[in-house]
């Protein structure tokens, strides 16, 4: 598990989903808004170039030498659950180089909707999906859908062109997370912007009060204890 | 203490959590390059010969200087000087950052893990060696270990670079296993630094060179 314990250390922010929801431009447009008041590193982990740093190094919201590539070898649902050594490392070089730092995200490569992060890799999580892909993708549920610290239904201001019922797709959403928080995001909307910006403000107070407790979306542990290993269970269930 | 060939297979094991899967042996580059699957078996026995020949025989004679105590240098600059391409001794040095993560949490406590220390980035076979010396492994499993390892990744690697039946991936492994042995058999015996093969692979080397700088990669070497 991460030492969630030590105030100084990075939170460390995790931003997984499908190929294409707008995880590189959720991270850059998070870059933008907080680069003047916090200082963040970034690691992306491209399945096949560096194209997703080189875009974030070329949209200028960070010092290049802050973005950091992690290659996956084909494998990037690995590289944030089984063997998280890689990304480890990368983060850990980051908030070396460059500390003290506030966050660092953590961009997977674009996976299927089981990928999540490993609770040891990072303290909270965003999946990040787009009404492009689909206004029944939130219906089906999932892990990271489910369970992630934040869903982000992402590009809302292209249902109209997708035939997406917006409202439906995110009421969908709400439902099948059970109360956690869902931001229907989109770069046009600064309400929306704002949204996200907050909860990533709530997340890092939460981190540096050491209240936030890694939280494991699955995709068997619909419900886990990463942080007490001795409780005892009221209820009847295996434990994944 | 559980039985050496036990912690061999523990170490073996494609899933231990060292980054593996960031990893092709130069294969990537050299499929680039115009390497076919009928190439593979030829480019394992090079290997087995060349390059991972000196990091088997380095991490032997590491083991031999941990398991008494001897400083280390001698043996560090003797591999660095084997291995003459800069993209392959950081490739080497970031998998023994990588598997140290480990290794410290699987003992410890070992002696041979805190002597790693006098290096400020020990490459990869003195790593694995301060690992054998934690779990009692020979010197003749671990040159096996290295030889083994370097053929598994690069048949892992070639399912993902090249059109394959995996059943060839795995034939080519097996008919491997040969040349590991006699590569094991070759270095068990090695104590002395000057004893490490100076056996170079200019092409290999140049290969990694070339990926180190290229912006499409499934791998990282």
């Amino acid at each position: 598990m991460p030492d969630t314990t030590h105030p100084t250390r990075a939170l460390r922010l995790g931003v997984c989903g499908p190929v294409g929801t707008g995880k590189s431009s959720l991270i850059a447009m998070l870059c933008r808004e907080l680069a003047g008041s916090l200082r963040l590193g970034v690691v992306t982990n491209d399945i096949y170039t560096d194209e997703d740093a080189r875009f974030l190094r070329s949209a200028g919201v960070l010092d290049p030498d802050r973005i950091r590539a992690v290659e996956t070898g084909a494998c990037p649902h690995t590289a944030i659950r089984d063997d998280i050594s890689a990304n480890l490392i990368a983060v850990e070089a980051l908030e070396a180089e460059f500390a003290p730092l506030d966050v660092v995200l953590i961009e997977s490569g674009g996976d299927n909707l089981t990928a999540t992060f490993s609770p040891a890799l990072v303290d909270t999580q965003i999946f990040v999906l787009d009404v492009a892909g689909g206004g029944d993708v939130a219906r089906k549920g999932g892990p990271g859908i489910e369970r992630a610290d934040l869903l982000v239904v992402n590009k809302t201001d292209l249902a109209p062109y997708v035939g997406v019922d917006r409202d439906r797709m995110v009421a969908d959403a709400q439902e099948a997370r059970g109360g956690r928080p869902v931001v229907a995001l989109s770069r046009t909307d600064p309400d929306s912007v704002a949204a996200l910006v907050a909860w990533v403000s709530r997340e890092l107070a939460r981190h540096r009060a050491g209240d936030l407790v890694p939280a494991d979306p699955g995709p068997m542990a619909a419900h886990s204890h990463a942080a007490d290993d001795d409780h005892t269970h009221p209820h009847e269930h295996a434990h994944a | 203490m559980a039985d050496p060939d036990l912690f061999l297979m523990l170490l073996a094991d494609a899933r231990l959590p060292v980054a593996g899967y960031t990893q092709s042996a130069q294969l990537e580059p050299a499929v680039a390059a115009g390497l076919t699957g009928r190439d593979v078996a030829a480019y394992l026995r090079t290997r087995l010969r060349t390059v991972t020949r000196v990091e088997a025989a380095t991490a032997v004679v590491a083991r031999h200087h941990l398991e008494r105590g001897l400083p280390l240098s001698g043996v560090e600059s003797a591999w660095a000087a084997r291995t003459p391409s800069r993209a392959m001794r950081e490739t080497s040095r970031a998998q023994a950052h990588a598997f140290l993560r480990l290794a410290h949490r699987l003992w410890p406590d070992a002696p041979s893990l805190a002597q790693l220390a006098e290096s400020a980035r020990p490459p990869r076979p003195l790593a694995l060696a301060a690992a054998a010396v934690a779990c009692g492994l020979p010197a003749l499993s671990l040159a096996r270990l290295v030889g083994y390892d370097d053929v598994q990744t690069v048949c892992a690697a070639a399912l993902k670079l090249l059109p394959l039946d995996p059943y060839d991936a795995t034939a080519w492994a097996h008919d491997a296993l040969g040349d590991v042995e006699a590569l094991a058999v070759e270095v068990a015996p090695l104590t002395t630094p000057g004893g490490i093969p100076a056996a170079g692979a200019p092409q290999i080397e140049a290969w990694a060179e070339a990926h180190a700088v290229t912006t499409r990669r499934l791998f990282s070497a």
